[in-house]
């Protein structure tokens, strides 16, 4: 489980996460909205600890992201969307098990996930061939099974249907859904008021580095009488710029 | 668990850069075969040049009376004898290569024991017309020679009466060796630095921007490998290709030496052992230095492009301390140079091939390559630490 509290980073002048605190439990997804630019992929960054906050902190499966980064690192799974970023030389299987030792697993335990994982991901015909021919959404499965190989027990995705088609994005819900299942706590953040509703369990808004709201979908349809989920971001992200 | 995420990004990062077509050829394939290539066309075109005056020495003689020197000349075969009208357009044109103008009253002096004038023209911008000219210089020094022995012999004076003193050259170094240990002091000091700088360069832009570029830097962060574990493997990676790249450059270095009808002519040139290991000991820390000189600029670079406009003026720089010491006498070289950073290294260099261990030269050297290597680290170190240059795209 994650739980963020006043969870702050500020570069230079900039205050690009201000104060933000939320939760999310085992078996959940939180959706994290915003437009670019709110501070989606800086908390996120911070909860990986890639970046050290500038204040407040968070804790991860109970270790301090400050205090406790190697710990936090290994509890943690992070896809991002864009470039997959893959080494193209190596084959899938070295790819992925690079990263696999990297987290400290041994070669026997990074054999057996990356076995398990090519079966669920369905990449028998290719994940030993080098990665640099690969199709976009070989790639991406290549990309996926290495953010879980060390099976962290909780996963950050950032925009990781940003720039897909229809099909390679269906794999890769499928794989948030599996990961709920799988009983981790789940962050997802993108800018797709549709894909949210459909995959999320609960909603925080971000605006500015701020959280302008958050609760269940229905909870937020209820509350302000709303049944799109857009009307009532674009209502609540307008409030705050008029101020 | 530091040591094994050293070995394994080290191991990892190698086997990648010998997958690596393009980085294979670029930092082993050419500097392997460059210098026996270059020192072979550079032999070969000095060659042909040299030939071309010994089997065409085309001399135009304009002569107003008909002088005893110019039947001297007309009897040497390797003189290929032109007329002429006009030998200074002639001569630019390199229709001939020398003209000699003989005076009407040349032999009238020459009889009368009186210094006779004589007049040697040729186009001093041109090797050929040089070589020509010192060839026909000694022909006229034979003629005076011959001159010489007749009035001595004319006075009853025997002819090595002239010659008091009789030198026979002996050489330190053997013979045909001299030359090439020559060259190696003056060219190999300035090799190594520059291979040092360029032998680490692709794999550094590869192992530092372009981890960014690829986008492979932000997830390899998310892992449980620390981030000095990771600059470490990255660096020892580095360190390994930049010496396998330098080695391929002496290699080539040392055969196109050995390469009969390239520039050396064969003069193999015989290095002690303990020289080969001070000299590899050189560069080996200071393809260390610039290696993590150059990903610390590396990974502070966004892209390829900018990290290879970044590194590139190191290239430059660092021509101007090695250049600056590049005609020194390995034999008296003052102490101040090793203070001077490079330049110290080339100095050096420059005593190890000439057999020279001087101590305290040694000393300070060594002492300030470990210092630039301890700030090039620290510097990369802070570079990998930094938020604002990870994370700067």
């Amino acid at each position: 489980m994650i739980e963020v509290m006043e969870l702050s980073k500020r570069f230079r002048k900039i205050l690009a996460v201000d104060g933000i605190s939320f939760h999310v439990a085992k078996g959940e997804i939180v959706g994290l909205v915003g437009e670019n630019g709110a501070g989606k992929t800086t908390t996120l960054r911070m909860l990986a600890t890639m970046l050290k906050p500038s204040s407040g902190t968070a804790a991860v499966n109970g270790y301090d992201i400050v205090q406790q980064p190697g710990q936090v690192r290994g509890e943690i799974g992070i896809l991002f969307g864009g470039e997959v970023g893959l080494y193209d030389r190596l084959t899938g299987r070295e790819n992925i098990g690079y990263f696999a030792e990297l987290n400290g697993m041994t070669k026997a335990e990074t054999s057996a996930s990356i076995n398990e994982l090519v079966k669920l991901l369905d990449m028998q015909e290719y994940i030993d061939r080098r990665v640099g021919k690969f199709s976009r959404g070989m790639k991406q499965k290549v990309a996926i099974a290495r953010s879980i190989v060390h099976n962290p027990s909780v996963m950050l995705f950032d925009e990781p249907t940003a720039g897909l088609d229809v099909s390679a994005a269906r794999i890769v819900q499928d794989f948030i859904l599996h990961c709920k299942q799988e009983n981790k706590a789940i962050i997802f953040s993108s800018h797709s008021m549709s894909e949210v509703e459909k995959l999320c369990d609960r909603i925080v808004m971000i605006h500015k580095g701020k959280i302008v709201e958050q609760g269940t979908v229905a909870e937020l349809k209820g509350k302000y009488r709303n049944d799109n989920l857009e009307d009532v971001f674009v209502q609540l992200v307008g409030d705050n710029n008029g101020n | 668990m530091g040591i094994n995420v050293i070995k394994l990004v080290f191991l990892k990062e190698l086997k990648d850069i010998f997958r690596d077509k393009k980085t294979i050829f670029m930092s082993l394939v050419i500097p392997l075969t460059i210098f026996p290539l270059l020192f072979l066309v550079l032999g070969g075109s000095m060659d042909k040049s040299m030939k071309q005056v010994e089997e065409n020495l085309t001399v135009a003689i304009v002569d107003s009376g008909n002088s005893s020197l110019s039947q001297f000349l007309h009897n040497q075969e390797t003189i290929k004898l032109v007329e002429s009208t006009d030998v200074e357009a002639d001569i630019k044109s390199g229709k001939i290569l020398v003209a000699l103008e003989i005076p009407a009253n040349f032999d009238e002096d020459i009889i009368a024991e009186k210094p006779a004038d004589l007049a040697l023209l040729y186009d001093n911008s041109s090797q050929s017309s040089q070589m020509a000219f010192s060839a026909v210089s000694s022909m006229v020094d034979a003629y005076s020679k011959v001159v010489i022995e007749e009035r001595l012999l004319a006075r009853d004076i025997r002819g090595d009466l002239l010659t008091p003193v009789v030198i026979d050259a002996r050489t330190t170094e053997k013979e045909e060796e001299g030359f090439g240990k020559f060259m190696l002091s003056l060219m190999l000091p300035l090799m190594l630095v520059i291979f040092s700088i360029t032998g680490p360069m692709g794999v550094a832009v590869d192992l530092g921007a372009g981890e960014k570029e690829r986008g492979t830097l932000e997830p390899l962060l998310t892992t449980q490998a620390g981030r000095l574990s990771l600059l470490w493997g990255k660096f020892f990676a580095i360190t390994v290709m930049g010496l396998l790249s330098t080695m391929a450059s002496l290699l080539g270095l040392l055969f196109s030496m050995r390469q009969e009808g390239g520039l050396f002519q064969g003069s193999a040139v015989s290095i002690e052992p303990i020289t080969l290991v001070l000299i590899g000991l050189v560069t080996l820390l200071l393809t260390m230095f610039f290696g993590a000189l150059e990903l610390s600029i590396s990974i502070y670079a966004r892209s390829f492009k900018e990290a290879q406009t970044y590194i590139s003026p190191l290239t430059m720089i660092s021509f101007i301390p090695t250049y600056a010491t590049y005609m020194l006498d390995a034999k008296n070289i003052e102490t101040y140079y090793f203070h001077i950073p490079l330049a110290n290294i080339s100095c050096i260099l420059k005593e190890f091939l000439a057999g020279i261990y001087n101590f305290t030269h040694i000393g300070i050297t060594f002492a300030w390559i470990i210092i630039y290597i301890i700030a090039a680290v620290l510097f990369a170190r802070y570079m990998f630490s930094k938020e604002e240059v990870i994370f700067r795209t």
